[in-house]
């Protein structure tokens, strides 16, 4: 038999009614006795597996509720803008990749098109459907990455395995194209760097086939799961108002009940051309709009339009060359871009000014998603449970390596 | 430098800035200083003694509603090709509650409907008041621009640096900064190039 924790007040283990279950604080011998209480501050991070990476949150708690918060970000600040300032703009493309290193693809695609607004380039047919494969099957790569590692914050093991299977093979597929499993630089000024050939199309075609097939099964295991729901039921609630004034994007924008997507609202490269759906929050699921259910909901109804989207660009990808010309030591006019484009976790943006005659940008500004995504938490934490601040932390799939860039 | 009414412009002004350009003439005719309206980029520029009036204005016109400070981002001009040395501060707006209709997705050009403002500060005071209280997400991009470009945004509590560490030697991505020797002790040997 242990000590009582307090040898002032009657044992807690022997006080209760047979057969009942009291809350601790609610027992008879405690209400209305003093209870010393105190605000603590703690940092969570920034090596804590729930941040995703090297975030600091600085919380101040009352009990297990989160009273205030402050996110410290930078701890892996890379440079990127500096970088992209002092190197020509073809090498400015691998450190995109490393930005974001779960959506290499879609951030090369991104910066690419940047650098081709800004020096007039024109891209083959062909690179362009290649880019929209790659572009989706790096976002439905990303969002399996999101849906299972969510699972793995909230304490379900399981489904992570699961779909780390569907996602190994994904990653197999752009190693067979580009050579590398994570960080690709397959997207090149004027086009790609491969063609594709008919055994990787086939090979494509499984694997979208197999994700296609598990997306009910990994339904069951956390949309479906009453615990999950549970536990992602109206927590931590971003509401249209917040989310827009913070400036998040993506799914998590979505999930506020905004029907925004780039690729629909703001067409680049030839997503014009593609039939999909953009899911956005929707009141009929359980819990509310915007709640850490719905920002998962919409990853997983993402990634089934992601497969239409690669579907229908195989089916339309015509012959020809896939890299246009480049001169060598490229040296785009002055002049000034802004795009725009939307990667899993929201909207990349690039702003580049060139003063033309030069190999460099004069300036190479670079918006990541997680970075805004991130600080609305500020807001959207007040009040909630520790447990469900890592909930909410992980329906907003952060990359820190973007977050400080 | 494109005008509303200019004949050689007018065919490819973009339909949203140019929206914005005339409530603001009318609304606050000293804030525009410039504005182009064509090309990849088409922005406005206003005065800093005006920003914030502007982006109130932005926000709360119920025919405009740019409800996001989308970016903020500085460009440093210490040797501009005319003018003094000075610093572009650029602020992307976006609306999601007023749209312009789908025909505008297949613009060529620009069809991305966003807008730009400029305001270009001088180079040894580099001074814009905050938008923090107008837009709450413009808080980190001001810390941001403030760390990396060393502008002060003036009217907030606190301005503390954001990616770099508080005690780190000025700000990196002005063109005249320089590598220090050593940090902590630690010497620091920059990469070609830089």
């Amino acid at each position: 038999m242990s000590a009582p924790l307090a040898p002032d007040l009657p044992d807690p283990t022997r006080g209760g009614e047979p057969g009942g279950v009291v809350a601790f604080h609610e027992r008879q011998e405690y209400v209305g006795r003093d209870v010393r209480t105190e605000e603590m501050v703690f940092n969570m991070g920034p090596q804590h597996p729930a941040t995703h990476g090297v975030l600091r949150v600085a919380i101040k708690t009352d009990g297990e509720y989160v009273r205030a918060l402050q996110p410290h970000v930078g701890n892996i600040h890379r440079c990127a803008e500096k970088i992209g300032e002092s190197v020509a703009f073809y090498q400015w493309i691998p450190y995109l990749d490393r930005m974001d290193y779960l959506s290499a693809m879609c951030n090369e695609h991104i910066g690419c098109m940047a650098i081709e607004r800004l020096g007039e380039i024109e891209v083959p047919e062909r690179a362009e459907y290649i880019r929209i494969i790659v572009a989706e099957v790096q976002r439905i790569l990303s969002h399996l990455m999101a849906i299972g590692v969510y699972g793995l914050d909230l304490g379900a093991f399981t489904p992570f395995l699961h779909q780390f299977r569907e996602r190994e093979r994904g990653m197999d597929l752009l190693d067979h194209l580009a050579g590398g499993r994570l960080l690709y630089h397959y997207v090149r000024i004027g086009g790609v760097k491969r063609d594709v050939s008919q055994d990787w199309l086939d090979e494509l075609d499984a694997f979208l086939g197999a994700v296609e097939q598990r997306l009910p099964e990994y339904n069951t295991l956390l949309l479906h799961n009453r615990i999950f729901q549970e536990r992602t039921f109206n927590v931590g609630v971003i509401d249209r108002a917040t989310a827009v004034a913070w400036g998040v994007t993506g799914p998590a924008l979505r999930a506020a009940g905004v029907d925004f997507d780039c690729r629909r609202d703001a067409p680049y490269s030839i997503y014009d051309r593609f039939d999909f759906e953009v899911p956005s929050g929707a009141s009929g699921l359980g819990g509310q709009v915007g709640d850490c259910f719905q920002r998962h909901w919409i990853r997983v109804r993402e990634v089934e339009e992601s497969i239409k989207i690669v579907r229908q660009a195989v089916a339309g990808l015509p012959e020809g060359p896939v890299l246009g010309r480049v001169p060598r030591g490229f040296k785009p006019p002055a002049g000034e871009v802004f795009i725009r484009g939307e990667n899993p976790r929201g909207e990349l943006s690039i702003y580049m000014v060139s003063v033309g005659k030069s190999e460099q940008a004069w300036r190479a500004r670079c918006r990541g998603p997680s970075f805004s995504n991130i600080a609305c938490i500020t807001e959207v934490a007040e009040g909630l449970l520790i447990g469900d601040l890592v909930a909410l932390i992980g329906s907003l799939d952060i990359v820190l390596g973007e977050v400080d860039r | 430098m494109g005008e509303v009414g200019d004949p050689t412009t007018a065919a490819t002004a973009d339909p949203v800035t140019e929206r914005a350009l005339t409530a603001l003439r009318a609304a606050l005719p000293d804030a525009v200083v410039e504005a182009q309206l064509d090309g990849a980029h088409p922005y406005i520029g206003v005065r800093a003694t005006h920003l914030r009036a502007v982006c109130r204005l932005l926000r709360d016109d119920p025919a405009l509603q740019y409800e996001c400070c989308h970016l903020i981002s500085a460009v440093d001009w210490p040797e501009p090709a005319e003018g003094e040395a000075r610093i572009d501060v650029v602020y992307h707006l976006v609306s999601y509650a007023i749209r312009p209709d789908a025909s505008y997705r297949t613009r060529p050009g620009k069809n991305d409907p966003y807008l730009a403002l400029k305001v270009a500060v001088p180079r040894a005071c580099p001074e814009v008041p905050t938008v923090m209280d107008i837009w709450i997400g413009a808080d980190w991009h001001e810390r941001e621009t403030w760390d990396l470009m060393g502008v002060r945004f003036t009217g907030r509590k606190e301005l503390p640096r954001i990616l770099l560490p508080e005690d780190w030697p000025g700000h990196p991505l002005r063109k005249d900064w320089v590598y220090p020797a050593s940090y902590h002790g630690v010497p620091i040997i920059p990469p070609e190039g830089m």
